[in-house]
């Protein structure tokens, strides 16, 4: 492995926010749904999931999923 | 004549509650029910994946809506009614989607070819700047070095190599759980381990990870 300084000021800003009750993507996708549209309704819905927002903003694919399917919920309701 | 009227009258049926939705796509299910929802599919599709797809976007939406489909079908008995039923198939979906354009980019390269990883490389890159100054990047030398040394220490071979294919080789998540036979919650899991034992290394040392951020 080598590492360079932009991977390790990735690695590091992580660090602070890491910790032992992290959701894993299974979970989050599991809930996506009434986040969605939770969101959409403006409910705040990391008020209720605080778990699945932290892991929206730790993991890229997720929140890619997530914006897609608000895109897409937006446009067809 | 009334058979007729009453097949007519069930093809142009539209589904609206989720009680309507799941009593017609359970098995058998309705032609017009999964009409519908492929058309929904294929519309709500378009939308989120139009700027990633260069060309066929209409092939390649069909195949994504049909693969989701079945997907749908054969898991519709989990559906918890805790949302409208199209918000949750088109979570599956975009899902669908989203996987195989990460995949079809890395189609036929094998990880080896992709990857740069060598089990036997332990020093970080050099640091070339423009602008840093040479204590700055003294610096910056010591904390990668400093670092990469407690990653060596307290990672394990998987470990490192998942973080090397996916942060410096910069190889979607979902593929890199393709290339070694996993799923992307391990991996993710996988990362996460590996984020903890430096947070506890790091405690252990008396670092404050937010101080070496704010230096570098």
């Amino acid at each position: 492995m080598k590492l360079n300084i932009d991977v390790l000021k990735k690695i590091i800003s992580k660090i602070p926010r890491t910790h032992e009750n992290e959701i894993g993507c299974d979970e989050c996708f599991d809930e996506l749904h009434t986040f969605a549209e939770m969101e959409l309704e403006g409910k705040s819905p990391e008020k209720v999931m605080p778990l699945i927002r932290e892991h929206l903003d730790n993991c890229g694919e997720c929140r890619q999923e997530y914006q897609a399917l608000l895109d897409a919920i937006k446009l067809l309701n | 004549m009334l058979n007729w009227f009453k097949r007519r009258g069930k093809s142009s049926k539209s589904y609206q509650t989720n009680e309507e939705w799941i009593s017609a796509i359970k098995p058998p299910p309705e032609d017009a029910a999964i009409l519908q929802l492929r058309t929904f599919l294929v519309k709500g599709l378009k939308a989120s994946l139009h700027k990633y797809v260069d060309r066929d976007l209409n092939d390649f939406v069909e195949d994504i809506a049909q693969d989701s489909l079945l997907k749908i079908l054969d898991k519709y008995d989990t559906f918890r009614g805790d949302s409208k039923f199209t918000t949750w198939a088109m979570k599956i979906a975009v899902r669908e989607g989203y996987s195989e354009l990460r995949k079809k980019k890395y189609e036929d390269i094998s990880l080896e070819q992709y990857s740069s990883y060598d089990p036997d490389e332990k020093e970080a890159v050099e640091i070339e700047h423009d602008q840093a100054g040479p204590d700055q990047v003294t610096h910056e030398s010591m904390m990668l070095n400093k670092v990469q040394a407690m990653m060596e220490e307290e990672l394990t071979e998987k470990q490192k190599k998942v973080i090397q294919l996916l942060m410096i080789d910069q190889i979607p998540m979902t593929v890199v759980s393709e290339m070694m036979d996993s799923n992307r919650n391990a991996i993710y899991k996988l990362v996460h381990d590996a984020r903890m034992k430096l947070k506890n290394r790091l405690e252990i040392e008396g670092i404050n990870p937010e101080d070496i951020f704010n230096q570098m």
